[in-house]
């Protein structure tokens, strides 16, 4: 740039002169202080605070408010500009009259409100409140050794209202009637008397006295309470509320003789009846039916003297005489006085309506139960379950554990169900049984060929996401949560490994002297019987050799069960002290290389990154010693790392416009403010975790061979057997759901089967990686557009299905030719009819294909994957261009991609297919890319979108179609080998017809 | 690719930088390079001729990266003063400057059309700057590193960032998400692959990890050189085969991407490596060095 002031560098802010500001405020303030005292008050002017006149007098324009004299708004009365609801109807405002209000409005309507201030709550609701709060604020701060509130403390007195405690000074005493001295003495006196002449009176007397039904239960509580607290019962000023306990078995606050008093006498009568041990009255029904009201005291019969009528005392004499004659029939009994008796009386005499008998046999009988026994192991304490429902299944007890069926197609796919249908709940199971009622491969669901296998599976899976919804917290946790057993952690927080196994080492090869100090060492290790549950499924690599399996599996036992080691099983008979020694060393390392691929079988990032260091140490079996060193300490950071997060994260409006996207984000509230607490970092854990699971894979793969430096071929066997492990576990839902929902008779039949294994590793990796993605809430949201979407009719199946075993028994030319290649057979129809490809790149492939069986295990995929994945990315992108203009011509094509069946042949369609063979190979690699392109695509142009759309989907369905097809030696192989060749031969013909 | 085609005989050397030159960058289609250094200039060369063609001078500190737009008009550099510089090629005029990162700025690069720039600070964020509109304030702070950011990468539709806290984070504009994958050493420099599925990032333990980017699992670890103080950048070839870095001692190393075995390797410079660039379609690689030159590769 020209100025060379440009280049400085600028700190701080510069700091402004000071006078030029503060002239004016100055030159104000001097005025104001000034003008203020001398001049007059209709000669001063206001000013406001920066020396302005604001106020210019109605004539002369008013005030000069706000902004420039407008409204005290910046926008004045200018409209406010239009904006498009188009975009932003979310944000369209909700309007209430506080908008229209201003601040002393709003306070004035906010200050309507009325409360209570606790100097004037007479009833003391507030300071109760207030109390009782405190004191439980207490009780929690308090170290309790009883647990729940303590009574005491919680029952406090209200503080006084102002009331209670003017009176209070005025010299009234709780409990007195706030009324003249004389009135009570008065009273006081009449008490006196009752009570002199009740000395009199006998009990007969006072029984049968005729009002006496009526108090009749206030009575005897009130004589009790009298001695008690004499002088508060004797004025009575506030009524005592005796709190009758609840005897009825009715419900809280129901009144049975709400609108019938009468009843309610009868009862109490009787009631009192029972109490009274020595008479019973009975009172005809009549009586309290149609004679006095209840509360009534019949008035002629002397009450004054014997009642105690609190407050009814003043009008005795002025109720009248409508006191009707009451019969009371009495007879007294008082030898009797059993209970049974007593009841039995009762129940024939009373209690019958005019025009009623007791029942002879009455249906009313007093059941009692016996409380629940408790349980021995029962524990006080509430555990509560996950969210998820399919979590009360877990206390299901566990089906036995059945060998997996020995198709590993059925296998994968019971498990790949079970898995499902333990996240997605029941209802998938039905849904999916309901959809594959037809399919044989689905028989297993409704009780079929591996049902048993199915049954194990689903507990496991409940099991599995019983462990992990106790870890994760919110759903957005990757599914392979598992436990963490006490070694994993001390890996991970960096523990020293037990000495167990180098002290066997050394031990073995010492003495037999220290066995005592082994077998300490023994009961010192972990139990981890769980494990040993499921170790018959993988725990063979010895298989060779029988005895030395048997030796292994005792050795296992053993050592999962935990406690002394028997002398028997380690003195194997005639084995000499340095044999033993060293089977005692095989068998530490396979076992611990069987428990690290069982943990790592349920990991779900896919161990690739590690294969090739794996298989590469396989071949050299004679170094791990050495590299185990080198590796040991890296095995840490590599366990944690990488790790991945995900975060929300908003671009601007701005940025997206720049980068010509489309705003996330558009039209959303600003998202909360990101987490950033160490709770985060715990929530993620078992990502890595996760990693972990992975890199111990990578140490069984390496440990294999310590294991077993003679045999290189077990080698071959366990390993192969881990990958397949680690295949066959991974879930893969989105695949399923194709398996499932798809029609089975897809036209991709022709895919390529060489690759087959790094295909569906690729494949479980793909799905892995969606499945991570999805959060609980994406994922079944992907359910519903798998089913209302993608899902293509599921009719050609039926008739594929009749199709394919014709053709499996009339071997034709074809396939003799074609058997014989089977692996290779995809290139062959490419060959054929091949008119977009490149020579040149197909003998790549061809060099490519010789390479991945050249190589044995999974070192192929790396291979295959860099260089020819991006070369033919290109070539993909040449031919989905070629397509794409195709598709312009062809209409029909998306019938044809569903019925193979469909007799046109035209020409877009079989380059369309190879283009799709194209992009599958491309795609193994990176098929994330490959959606990526997708979608720019689909972004991009119309005309494409609807091509790279249902390339999607058939790319997926071959995902799909190869889990399936997985197996050379099962079954359904052979239907799928004869289904490409089926393909094939309709290529031929077409080709000939063409 | 056979090790012999890798560009390991030196074509020519390019003098002219006082001091270390920090970066060394090929434009897009390749023909030209620029290189910037210790001495507050960048520079611009053809270097299969070996010509210095222009030099920009306006940071008032060294200048520690600069990236050219895909149509060769505009420049964008950065550096010790803390500034972005918003270049005109060929009037070699300064044409905005962008400030607002509070500390060095390491990195910077323009987005597909140009119409952003993304540095990356000392500040611990990733700044995005319009040069569309006159506006000199950044169009988006991202500040969720917790250190120095080192190195920006750009899709089309996300923003990579390495950083010394070890992390990758990758922000998908296209969906809002930010993917943090951490590799618990501290990154110095990330670059693509050219088929933009995995990222090489450069540790300070001496190690560029190659980082599948879909799933952020690990794919490869390339060890062999030493990096271990600077700010040293790796790359790949212009066909993914192989891994380049440079070394401390003025070593270039390559590796097999699959296999990670150190292809070859020879002393290119007589100090530390700064920088490598491969040509976009040529085998051919310019390297730059604290010993004051560029030097160009070819087979």
């Amino acid at each position: 740039m020209d100025s060379d002031e440009e280049d400085y560098v600028f700190f701080g802010k510069p700091i402004e002169r000071e006078e030029e500001i503060t002239n004016r405020r100055k030159k104000a303030a001097a005025e104001a202080s000034g003008n203020l005292r001398s001049l007059p008050p209709w000669k001063q002017e206001v000013r406001d605070e920066e020396g302005r006149r604001r106020f210019h007098g109605a004539f002369t324009g008013g005030f000069s408010a706000g902004y420039f004299n407008t409204v005290g708004t910046k926008e004045g009365w200018a409209p406010q500009s239009f904006t498009s609801s188009r975009k932003n109807r979310a944000e369209v405002k909700q309007q209430s009259i506080f908008n229209f209000l201003d601040e002393d409005e709003k306070t004035e309507l906010e200050s309507q409100n009325l409360g209570t201030s606790s100097q004037f709550d007479t009833f003391g609701f507030t300071a109760a409140e207030y109390a009782r709060k405190q004191a439980n604020k207490e009780q929690k701060q308090r170290p309790s050794a009883i647990p729940g509130p303590v009574p005491d403390e919680l029952i406090l007195p209200a503080s006084e209202s102002i009331g209670v405690k003017l009176l209070l000074k005025m010299g009234w005493r709780r409990g007195r009637a706030i009324k003249d001295l004389h009135a009570s003495s008065l009273y006081d006196a009449r008490r006196e008397a009752r009570k002199a002449f009740l000395a009199f009176a006998s009990e007969d007397t006072k029984a049968s006295h005729p009002t006496d039904f009526e108090p009749v239960e206030g009575e005897p509580e009130n004589f009790l309470a009298q001695p008690a607290d004499d002088d508060a019962q004797s004025s009575q000023s506030l009524p005592v509320f005796v709190i009758n306990p609840k005897q009825d078995l009715h419900g809280l606050g129901y009144d049975p003789f709400k609108h019938a008093p009468e009843f309610r006498e009868k009862k109490r009568s009787r009631l009192s009846n029972d109490k009274q041990h020595g008479y019973r009255k009975a009172i005809s029904i009549k009586d309290s039916l149609f004679g006095s009201k209840s509360g009534k005291a019949a008035s002629g019969f002397g009450i004054g003297a014997l009642e105690e009528f609190d407050a009814e005392d003043e009008d005795i004499y002025a109720a009248g005489y409508d006191f009707e004659e009451t019969v009371i029939e009495e007879d007294e009994e008082p030898s009797r006085l059993s209970v049974e008796s007593k009841k039995k009386a009762v129940r024939k005499d009373q209690g019958v309506l005019r025009g009623f008998k007791v029942a002879t046999v009455s249906d009313y009988q007093l059941e009692r139960f016996d409380p629940p026994i408790i349980p021995k192991d029962f524990v006080p304490h509430h555990k509560f379950p996950g969210p998820l429902e399919t979590l009360k299944k877990l206390d299901v007890p566990s089906p036995p554990e059945v060998p997996p069926p020995d198709d590993n197609n059925l296998k994968l796919l019971i498990e790949g169900v079970a898995t499902l249908v333990a996240r997605c709940g029941k209802l998938f199971e039905d849904l999916s049984r309901k959809k594959n009622q037809s399919n044989p491969l689905f028989s297993f669901l409704s009780g079929g060929n591996g049902h048993d296998y199915y049954d194990r599976k689903l507990w496991e899976e409940h099991q599995k996401r019983g462990d992990q919804a106790k870890l994760s917290l919110d759903g957005k946790l990757s599914p392979s949560v598992q436990k963490m057993t006490a070694e994993n952690r001390g890996k991970l927080l960096g523990e020293k490994p037990l000495e167990r196994s180098s002290r066997e080492t050394t031990s073995s090869s010492v003495a037999s002297g220290d066995f005592v100090q082994l077998q300490f060492n023994l009961s010192d290790t972990f139990k981890k019987p769980e494990s040993f549950n499921e170790l018959p499924e993988v725990a063979k690599p010895f298989k060779d050799d029988p005895a030395k399996q048997e030796r292994f599996e005792q050795f296992l036992k053993e050592k999962y069960e935990g406690g002394l080691r028997s002398m028997g099983s380690s003195a194997a008979s005639n084995m000499s002290e340095a044999a033993r020694a060293h089977e005692r060393l095989d068998f530490e390392a396979a076992a611990e290389a069987i428990e690290k691929g069982k943990r790592g079988k349920e990991s779900l990032i896919s161990e690739q990154p590690f294969d090739f260091l794996a298989t590469g140490m396989q071949f050299t079996s004679g170094v791990q010693e050495q590299v185990k060193d080198t590796h040991a300490e890296n095995l840490m950071t590599k366990k944690m790392y990488p790790r991945r997060e995900e975060f929300q994260w908003r671009p601007l409006p701005v940025l997206c416009k720049r980068f010509d996207l489309i705003d996330p984000f558009m039209g959303k509230p600003p998202p909360a403010p990101r987490m950033r607490s160490k709770i985060d970092s715990l929530l993620f854990m078992p990502d890595y975790v996760k990693g972990a699971k992975l890199e111990e894979d990578l140490v069984t793969n390496r440990d294999v061979p310590v294991a077993q430096t003679d045999a290189q071929k077990t080698i071959e066997d366990v390993a192969g057997k881990e990958i397949e492990v680690a295949a066959e576990n991974v879930e893969r839902p989105v695949d399923l759901y194709k398996a499932i929902f798809s029609d089975d008779s897809d036209e991709d039949v022709e895919d390529i089967n060489t690759k087959k294994v790094e295909d569906q590793e690729k494949k479980i990796e793909v799905a892995t990686t969606t499945l991570n993605r999805l959060i609980a809430g994406d994922f079944l949201e992907s359910l519903g557009k798998e089913l209302g979407l993608e899902v293509p009719p599921d009719m050609p199946y039926s008739t594929n299905n009749v199709s394919t075993p014709t053709q499996k028994e009339t071997p034709n030319g074809e396939n003799a030719i074609l058997s014989p290649l089977e692996g290779r057979t995809f290139c062959a129809p490419k060959s054929v009819s091949g008119t977009s490809l490149n020579p040149g790149q197909e003998t790549a492939q061809d060099g490519e294909l010789a390479k991945n069986e050249s190589i044995p295990g999974r070192s192929v995929r790396y291979s295959s994957k860099y260089p020819d994945g991006l070369s033919e990315n290109i070539s993909g992108k040449v031919n989905m261009e070629k397509i794409a203009q195709e598709d312009k011509k062809g209409k029909s094509s998306s019938r044809h991609q569903r019925n193979w069946s469909s007799s046109s042949s035209s020409e877009d369609e079989r380059s369309r297919k190879q283009s799709r063979r194209h992009r599958y190979r491309s795609s193994d690699s990176y098929s994330d890319s490959a959606s990526d392109h997708h979608d720019r695509y689909r972004s991009r142009s119309k005309g494409r979108r609807k091509k790279s759309s249902r390339e999607k989907s058939s790319s997926s369905r071959k995902h799909s179609k190869h889990h399936k097809h997985r197996n050379r030696d099962s079954p359904s192989r052979s239907h799928q080998v004869s289904e490409r060749e089926h393909s094939e031969a309709r290529k031929e013909k077409r080709i000939r017809r063409d | 690719m056979s090790v012999k085609e890798l560009p390991r005989k030196e074509a020519n050397v390019l003098n002219g930088h006082e001091g270390a030159v920090l970066a060394a960058r090929f434009n897009s289609d390749g023909n030209y390079c620029l290189s910037c250094g210790k001495d507050r200039t960048i520079r611009l060369w053809n270097p299969h001729r070996g010509i210095h063609i222009k030099t920009y001078k306006a940071h008032g500190r060294e200048v520690r990266d600069v990236h050219v737009t895909p149509d060769n008009s505009k420049l964008c550099s950065c550096g010790g003063d803390r500034q972005i510089f918003f270049w005109d090629v060929s009037t070699g005029r300064v044409i905005r400057k962008f400030r607002g990162h509070d500390g060095e700025v390491n990195a910077v690069k323009f987005n597909e059309y140009a119409s952003v720039v993304v540095s990356a600070g000392y500040d611990r964020s990733l700044r995005a700057w319009d040069c569309r509109s006159h506006s000199t304030e950044p169009i988006q702070i991202i500040d969720s590193f917790l250190d120095t950011v080192m190195s920006v990468c750009l899709t089309k539709t996300e923003i990579i960032g390495g950083s010394v806290d070890g992390t990758v984070r990758t922000f998908d504009i296209r969906i809002g998400r930010e993917i943090s994958d951490d590799l618990g050493q501290p990154v110095n420099c990330i670059s693509m692959s050219n088929d933009g599925n995995c990222i090489l990032a450069s540790c300070l333990d001496s190690t560029l990890r190659l980082l599948d980017r879909s799933t952020g699992e690990l794919l490869q670890e390339y060890k062999g050189h030493t990096c271990k103080s600077y700010k040293m950048d790796c790359c790949l070839t212009n066909n993914d085969a192989h891994v380049i870095g440079g070394s401390e001692d003025g070593s270039i190393f390559f590796w097999d991407l699959v296999d990670a075995s150190v292809v070859s390797k020879f002393r290119a410079h007589s100090s530390v490596v700064t920088s490598v660039s491969y040509h976009p379609k040529d085998n051919c690689m310019i390297t730059s060095s604290v010993d004051g030159t560029v030097r160009v590769w070819k087979q």
